[in-house]
């Protein structure tokens, strides 16, 4: 189990060297990458922000919820913060299990959960302006 | 009349923008709730989001309603919504 919030780059092939062990069969992993557009805008880079002290709990807090579900799930979990440039990796969640079916559940799950819990936040720079996404929100950035 | 607490206030992303600062020392009368203690703080910087369905508060890392009310010595903070995305 692995669970960090990172300034640097995050290497996907890493976190599925420690979910990786003879029993699993499968391991899936999901990647979100920076897109160059967003609401019909071109999107030049982001800014990630997290409260890692509550962000790393959460993130464990899902990796045991996956255990609970999925008994013989491993999870591993990176997001990274700061300046990301389209392409980049902002997060990856690898999770092996026996077989691929419940590595696919247990992967998109667990990417879920954390979209919806993990307090880490999404600066958006755009075409149009600046601005923190919040859920299904783009509200405008009071610097940028 | 009561002493007052001391609570460590963070703001985090645009809330934390509104407010000019990421981390606040606070003194507040004992019993507060986050929401009174977000008022207070609403009255110092103005331009903070005015509206409490926009905010969550936490208490030491874990989400907490508005009626909660920290002790001398926690971590307050307030946080807009996460990003979500689909």
């Amino acid at each position: 189990m692995r669970y960090d919030v990172t300034m640097g780059p995050i290497d996907a092939r890493e976190l599925e060297a420690v979910v990786s062990h003879p029993g699993a069969g499968a391991i899936c992993t999901f990647s979100g990458i920076v897109r160059d557009n967003s609401r019909g805008q071109s999107v030049t880079h982001l800014d990630y922000e997290a409260y890692a002290e509550m962000a790393v709990p959460q993130m464990r807090k899902i990796g045991q919820e996956i255990k609970q579900r999925w008994p013989a799930a491993r999870v591993a979990m990176a997001h990274r913060t700061g300046k990301l440039e389209i392409g980049e990796v902002s997060v990856v969640v690898s999770v092996s299990c026996p077989h691929r079916h419940e590595a696919f559940e247990a992967c998109r799950w667990g990417i879920d959960r954390l979209k919806e819990s993990v307090p880490i936040w999404k600066k958006e720079h755009a075409a149009d302006g600046t601005y923190w996404i919040e859920g299904d929100e783009a509200k405008p950035a009071e610097t940028r | 009349m009561a002493v007052a607490i001391a609570v460590r206030v963070r703001f985090f992303a645009r809330l934390r923008e509104q407010a000019g600062t990421e981390t606040e020392a606070l003194h507040v009368q004992p019993g507060s709730s986050l929401a009174e203690i977000y008022d207070a703080l609403r009255r110092r910087h103005p331009a903070l989001e005015a509206d409490h369905h926009a905010v969550r508060g936490a208490i030491n890392q874990e989400l907490s309603d508005w009626a909660a009310i920290p002790s001398d010595g926690d971590e307050v903070a307030f946080i807009p919504p996460v990003s979500g995305g689909r």
